[in-house]
């Protein structure tokens, strides 16, 4: 209880430094999801006819997932410094897998038959990709996309060791200046905060699917 | 004078690695407005071929025309949208409705908002479906009968000159195939489409079909003819192989009672006396009459031993009269009719129920027998 | 190796092969890397005495070790676990398990770990905890889903013949469920040893030690070849995981 009332008063005084760290740290969810989804569908179409090609990239972004998250966000330092740019670099490797994967599977998923009629009434294969591929494989993409968006929450936490910012700063903060007062409520300010945040990005993808997807297909 | 609408000249289909070619030089014309129905074994390449036409396979050789202009290599997309595509799995987008569905080809083609509109209601009607109740429908709510009837009225959307039909009916119940074929044929016989249908199975080929074209593998065209022709007179033994023992049978379904020659014999009105029936009955080979009731409609089958047996009136002796076939009907029809009837002949009558004449089992085993009927 | 999703029970062919290929083959670049770093960079003193044989070994001791226990913790923890919540009977904690799972994963294991710290103190023991701490979810949900993924008529064929429960358990769930399950295991040596990294924080020792003296001294090389070294432990475990899944595979799978 005790320990509440003092969190409290922490928090309440921290406004602004809560929200830079938010802020940041959503950021980093939103574009590296983003740029992560653009470029998973660009792979999985690109790959799709190729066996050989599409499993290779399913293995390459697996590796990516095993490296530790210290080390993926430290590699790229001596190439592009600190701050955001190796921070944004690791979690985009990292967030690929879950994507590429469900985007692949959701399009070798899709019935045969539905593909074979849109072509026959003479769709272009582009317009097959966007008005019935796409839409078709949608669902399980965005469920690929859900825990991408989980995993960068929580990963996005070590990028503070690389200055790079994020919810992070308040763990750091609070390690460095335990056992004085204050140090507790930021770490768990830093850790909870995390936990706040996927819960909203959660709600907003299970808005997105409600709004993009098909009522025929849920 | 109908001129051909579809013609595939030379054309092959060969896969890289596979010893025989799956279509060989084949050579193809339909005419304006007719049903041609490519039927064979599987395997036969039937589907391969039909698929050329609208080259969602690409010919490795040969030449396609539609209405006299060379569609071999005009962009394939452009081609398809003048053209038709029922399949058996139907292929709906299901995350579109119903509406969206139809109106796929017509908003490629660049038609107004509510041109479309009144089109899809137009072809939701014309599937015997109503447009208030399905336009807003999502596929998976339909059963498979009214998801290929969706599918037909999304293929006549842009009111195509060409319908290209893949065992349209193949994944459906018998009962709703059966009736859906008639309302195809109702259909086809209003809006005189030029159809290519693909099917394995004969019978309905039969049915379908203006003419009908057996193919072999390699989409060899083994014989291609009206159906009466081909069931009369198969080419070969493969025709005869694929046509089945029940080929005269089959044969049955195609001839009307109108084609036979009636019986003649002797046709007794109300009132009449036994005396004169007697005399009649004398006279007749059979020794069989029929009893008219005053308004010349059949009544009963006498005979010489029902009239002696009994001491009833005329019209109470003998054997009730409850079924009749009109010339309209099939010798199948017949077939089935006489073999209800106890005294193995059927009696014919006009629309107005008014005795026209009778058909023998006789008569119609020597039309078998002949291989042709009374026409 | 996934953290998000269990292993797909049946892949292909080549997927498989590819399992086992490329994580060594990456663990070959990346060593090539650190080689041509360690080679070619400037290396002061300061970097010099960051990276000693004797640091760099006691580090990866730390590390496995680290990763190892509580790899193990975790084992012995969520399978019995996963297999008590699959009998009947606790349908909705399975699926609460199940569906949780998302959520869970945005947990920072970085805010775990310190806040082990800040109750348990220093050393070995906390990192351990927090690492199981953190694990545990991915591999019981593992667990859960490799036993629901066995196929219920094989299982049912096996009652209708007789089987007891438990028999059923032990003779044809658990071996037809050995291979997610062995994913799972695999799971969890590797996320353990890549969290095993930041061990450092709380004076765990490990290579995260190397990577942020590197960070404090700016010192790229150290930073590198701490990174580079620590990758390549967590990949090498990955492929030993890959060929184990590949060869302990029931016969007939």
């Amino acid at each position: 209880m005790e320990f509440l009332s003092s969190w409290w008063l922490f928090a309440s005084t921290r406004g602004s430094q809560i929200e830079t760290a938010l802020v940041e740290h959503t950021l980093y969810v939103t574009t590296v999801v983003g740029a992560a989804t653009v470029f998973a569908l660009l792979l999985a179409i690109t790959t799709r006819s190729n066996q050989i090609a599409k499993e290779l990239s399913l293995s390459i972004s697996a590796v990516f997932l095993t490296i530790p998250s210290l080390a993926l966000f430290t590699i790229f330092i001596p190439l592009v410094g600190l701050g955001f740019a190796p921070s944004f670099l690791a979690l985009f490797l990292y967030s690929l897998l879950p994507i590429l994967r469900n985007t692949i599977t959701g399009l070798d998923g899709i019935d045969q038959s539905v593909l074979e009629s849109a072509k026959g009434m003479g769709l272009t294969p582009r317009q097959v990709l966007f008005r019935v591929e796409i839409p078709l494989a949608w669902p399980v993409i965005v469920a690929g996309i859900r825990v991408s968006s989980m995993l960068v929450i929580g990963i996005a936490a070590i990028a503070t060791l690389v200055a790079g910012g994020g919810l992070g700063d308040f763990i750091k903060l609070g390690l460095s200046r335990l056992p004085l007062p204050g140090s507790l409520e930021a770490i768990w300010t830093g850790t909870l905060l995390c936990v706040l945040l996927a819960f909203l990005i959660d709600l907003s993808l299970q808005l997105l699917r409600r709004a993009t997807i098909s009522k025929g297909i849920r | 004078m109908s001129e051909t609408l579809i013609r595939l000249e030379n054309v092959s289909k060969a896969y890289p690695g596979t010893e025989s070619p799956a279509v060989g030089n084949l050579t193809l014309d339909v005419q304006e407005g007719e049903v041609l129905v490519l039927v064979g074994p599987s395997g036969c390449g039937k589907s391969t071929t039909l698929r050329l036409i609208n080259r969602l396979i690409e010919p490795t050789g040969g030449r396609i025309y539609l209405k006299g202009e060379d569609v071999t290599e005009i962009d394939p997309s452009i081609l398809r949208r003048k053209i038709g595509y029922v399949i058996q799995q139907v292929g709906l987008f299901p995350h579109r409705t119903i509406a969206e569905n139809i109106a796929t080809v017509p908003k490629l083609l660049g038609w107004d908002k509510v041109k479309t509109s009144a089109r899809v209601d137009e072809m939701l009607e014309l599937v015997s479906m109503d447009p208030a109740i399905y336009r807003d429908r999502y596929p998976k709510e339909l059963s498979g009968g009214q998801a290929q009837r969706v599918g037909v009225a999304r293929a006549l959307a842009a009111d195509p000159d060409v319908l290209l039909m893949d065992e349209p009916f193949g994944a459906i119940d018998p009962i709703t195939r059966d009736r859906l074929q008639n309302e195809f044929l109702r259909l086809q016989q209003d809006l005189k489409k030029t159809i290519v249908f693909v099917t394995h199975d004969i019978d309905e080929a039969i049915k379908m079909g203006n003419r009908i074209a057996i193919l072999r593998e390699g989409s060899e065209i083994a014989q291609i003819d009206t159906p009466e022709a081909i069931l009369s007179d198969p080419a070969d033994e493969f025709v005869e192989n694929f046509l089945g023992s029940g080929a005269i049978l089959k044969g049955l379904t195609l001839k009307k009672v109108r084609d036979i020659e009636l019986h003649d014999i002797p046709a007794l009105q109300m009132p009449v006396m036994r005396d004169e029936a007697l005399k009649a009955l004398e006279s007749s080979p059979e020794k069989t009459a029929v009893l008219l009731d005053k308004d010349h409609k059949p009544l009963r089958w006498i005979s010489e031993a029902s009239l002696n047996r009994t001491t009833q009136p005329i019209e109470k002796s003998g054997k009730p009269i409850t079924i009749d076939l009109q010339p309209e009907d099939t010798l199948q029809d017949a077939l089935g009719v006489m073999l209800q009837s106890s005294v193995g002949m059927a009696v014919v009558v006009d629309r107005g129920g008014k005795y026209l004449g009778c058909c023998s089992i006789e008569s119609l085993a020597s039309m078998i027998i002949s291989g042709s009927g009374g026409s | 190796m996934t953290l998000a999703t269990p292993a797909k029970v049946q892949r292909s062919q080549l997927a498989e092969r590819l399992d086992i290929i490329v994580p060594p083959l990456f663990a070959g670049i990346l060593a090539v890397l650190g080689s041509v770093v360690w080679l070619y960079s400037d290396i002061d003193s300061v970097t010099s005495s960051i990276l000693t044989a004797e640091s760099l070994q006691r580090q990866i001791v730390d590390t496995v070790i680290l990763g190892f226990a509580s790899s193990f913790l975790v084992i012995i923890i969520a399978i019995p676990l996963g297999i008590a919540v699959t009998r009947k009977g606790w349908p909705r904690l399975k699926t609460f398990l199940v569906d949780s799972l998302g959520l869970a994963q945005a947990l920072p294991a970085y805010g775990l770990i310190v806040i082990f710290y800040s109750f348990f103190g220093a050393g070995i023991n906390t990192v351990i905890l927090a690492l199981a701490t953190f694990s545990l979810l991915p591999v019981l949900r593992n667990t859960v889903v490799g036993l629901e993924q066995v196929d219920q008529s094989v299982i049912e064929a096996g009652r209708g013949m007789g089987y007891t429960r438990i028999q059923v358990l032990l003779s044809i769930e658990l071996p037809l469920a050995v291979p997610v399950i062995i994913a799972g295991i695999r799971t969890a040596i590797v996320i353990n040893i890549g969290m095993a990294a930041l061990a450092f924080i709380i004076g765990g020792g490990g290579l995260g030690e190397t990577i942020n003296a590197g960070l404090a001294m700016n010192r790229s090389p150290a930073i590198l070849i701490g990174a580079v070294m620590v990758a390549i432990l967590a990949l090498a475990f990955d492929s030993l995981g890959a060929i184990a899944q590949r060869y302990l595979k029931p016969k007939g799978m």
